[in-house]
């Protein structure tokens, strides 16, 4: 099957790691007169883990809800895997392997953990039933890899701890053979035991190639995550290095003013 | 870090038994309800009583099942008993025109399905809220049932046009000395089964099937449902739309039953839906409810009734009594979940 090595067959032209997963190319956001995402471009590749930084309103968020299909861009390109897409909404996201854990991991309460996990996606039988007894199996496998203490699987999770609610919007991301995944702010509402469990999981998921944006303000988290990070301030890419060529200040200072300290040096890039 | 991720065990039995409790509680007011007014009147309890009984709730129970759908979705429909009486004097003007009955019901029936239809569009298209929305459709669908009768009733619909409304099943007849048929077994009223068919099915949709699991989810949480790639907009019409198809199946059973169409049929009638699905433990919040415990509701509200009116209590006092019932309800649901 290995039919790349094979003489006589010509190999893919272009290395698989070399295309970028996502690109976004010059996306802009208006909403009437303001502009939220101001002519930006960013990407990621397989096994990256990328860090979206800065302010409340720098547009962060806004850009990633784009890409997620929440919401639709006034202007610009999306290529995933290099082909032009057009994510008009949730579902087309998926479909390209898009997957988003939401800072509000926008869970409905009322309902149990395996119909969360399959909301939108519900597994059904031969007949078109909903297929219950599938969903709950599946869901405890994916649960339980994640936190093998996880037995409640039938409360509604309204009744769940914080960390529990935040392993069925992880459970839900990385069950349907998720690509590129998007995480804003993971943490916040965390623990540092649990905090712990999702670095663990990002390092582990990157490590199986898949891209991550990691929307944070924690800049442990960041450092300690992240290959690579982009600042945004007021609606522009305001810079994008990779980790180990910038400090914190460096960082702070991209979220606060816009812009490097005035004496910057890129660190050694060793 | 394991044993803060993972939840207490013990949350299980008692999450699960949440809802049954409230079920269970509706279902011993039911009980007691019946021994009370059985205590009070040998005639209440008696087969014939309860066929009445049966017959007198099927309206309101069909009417319940399709608010339960709409209120689970967090939303309400206040045009039910308006187009009850659309969909009645529909079916009857149909049948006048010559039309035979079956598929003048059928149309009937169709015309409260497109009322649900459009009360669906303008919530979801127009984003305009269920309760102004289904308020709008509740004053048209009665202007239009007014206006195209001219708000006489139309009678002399034919035999054939009350067998949904006043036939049995299995009814056994024999002839009398008189000359007059006697009734050795009453059967099972038509629509007492038509009720039993339809929850069925409505409970089968809600549990089962994918439409329903997307009207909890709705309910529950509406943006989480947007995000997970859920239709909300479609969910909800598709919700309305059922409401508006069994307030016109209650429209023609009813008209049926009367034998005559009749334009001012059904008003408040949406109230006594509501309260049987508040009652069966539906929360106007969304995402909670089932047909079941509205079905059990309905029979409350019907037994009271019944039972109040063959004690000789008036109607007001009986309105009274099902307002403090419908409030209780929902209060002994409130300080149970408060715990």
């Amino acid at each position: 099957m290995t039919a790349v090595g094979q003489p006589g067959i010509p190999a893919a032209t272009t290395p698989l790691a070399e295309t970028p997963l996502v690109e976004m190319v010059g996306i802009e956001k208006h909403f009437g007169g303001v502009i939220a995402v101001d002519h930006v471009s960013i990407d990621l590749r397989a096994g990256e883990v990328v860090g979206v930084l800065g302010h409340n309103g720098a547009g962060k968020s806004c850009l990633m809800r784009i890409l997620s299909g929440a919401m639709e861009p006034s202007e610009g390109r999306i290529r995933v895997g290099g082909n032009d897409v057009t994510i008009a909404s949730p579902s087309d996201a998926r479909a390209l392997g898009i997957e988003t854990i939401y800072q509000t991991l926008a869970l409905a309460d009322h309902l149990d953990a395996p119909a969360n996990l399959f909301m939108g996606r519900e597994l059904k039988t031969r007949f078109g039933n909903l297929d219950d007894k599938r969903m709950l199996r599946e869901a405890r496998q994916v649960i339980q890899r994640l936190n093998p203490n996880f037995k409640n699987l039938s409360d509604p999770v309204s009744k769940l701890s914080g960390g529990q609610r935040q392993v069925i919007a992880i459970a839900r991301a990385i069950y349907f053979n998720v690509k590129i995944l998007i995480m804003d702010e993971p943490t916040a509402a965390l623990g540092p035991s649990e905090t712990a469990m999702v670095a663990e999981l990002i390092k582990r998921l990157s490590a199986e190639g898949i891209g991550i944006f990691l929307v944070s303000h924690d800049m442990h988290d960041v450092f300690d995550l992240c290959d690579r990070v982009v600042v945004m301030n007021k609606g522009r890419n305001v810079g994008a290095y990779p980790i180990d060529h910038v400090s914190k200040d460096d960082v702070l200072s991209l979220i606060v003013k816009g812009s490097l300290p005035d004496e910057w040096l890129p660190r050694s890039s060793a | 870090m394991a044993e803060v991720l993972s939840g207490t065990t013990g949350h299980r039995r008692r999450a699960l038994s949440a809802g049954a409790l409230h079920k269970l509680s509706a279902l011993l007011t039911l009980a007691a309800l019946i021994v009370v007014f059985s205590f009070g009147n040998d005639a209440f309890f008696s087969v014939n009583n309860g066929l009445t009984v049966l017959l007198q709730t099927a309206v309101i129970g069909l009417l319940g099942i399709g608010m339960t759908v709409v209120i689970i979705t967090g939303g309400i429909d206040l045009s039910v008993g308006s187009v009850l009486a659309l969909a009645g004097v529909v079916a009857g003007l149909l049948v006048k025109a010559g039309i035979p009955v079956v598929p003048a019901m059928m149309l009937g029936v169709a015309s409260g399905t497109l009322c649900g239809l459009v009360n669906g569009f303008v919530i979801t298209r127009m984003r305009i809220t269920p309760f102004v929305a289904t308020l709008g459709m509740m004053m048209i669908a009665r202007g239009i049932a007014l206006q195209v009768t001219g708000a006489a009733p139309i009678s002399r619909l034919g035999e054939a046009f009350g067998v949904l409304g006043n036939g049995a099943l299995f009814r056994i007849l024999e002839m009398g000395d008189n000359g007059f048929p006697r009734v050795i077994f009453p059967g099972i009223p038509y629509p007492a089964i038509l009720l039993l068919v339809m929850a069925l099915a409505g409970a089968y949709l809600l549990r089962q099937r994918q439409v329903g699991r997307h009207i909890y989810a709705v309910g529950s949480n509406e943006e989480a449902a947007r995000l997970a790639g859920v239709n909300v907009a479609r969910t909800k019409i598709e919700a309305y739309a059922m409401s508006g198809t069994l307030a016109g199946l209650s429209g023609v059973v009813l008209m049926s039953r009367l034998v005559t169409a009749q334009p001012n049929e059904g008003v408040m009638y949406e109230l006594d839906a509501i309260a049987a699905a508040v009652i069966g433990g539906a929360s106007l919040m969304g995402g909670v409810g089932n047909i079941s415990g509205t079905m059990i509701g309905a029979f409350i509200i019907g037994v009271l009734r019944n039972g109040l009116n063959m004690a000789g209590v008036s109607s007001f006092i009986q309105q009274i009594l099902i307002g403090v019932v419908v409030i209780a309800a929902v209060y002994i649901d409130q300080v149970r979940n408060r715990r």
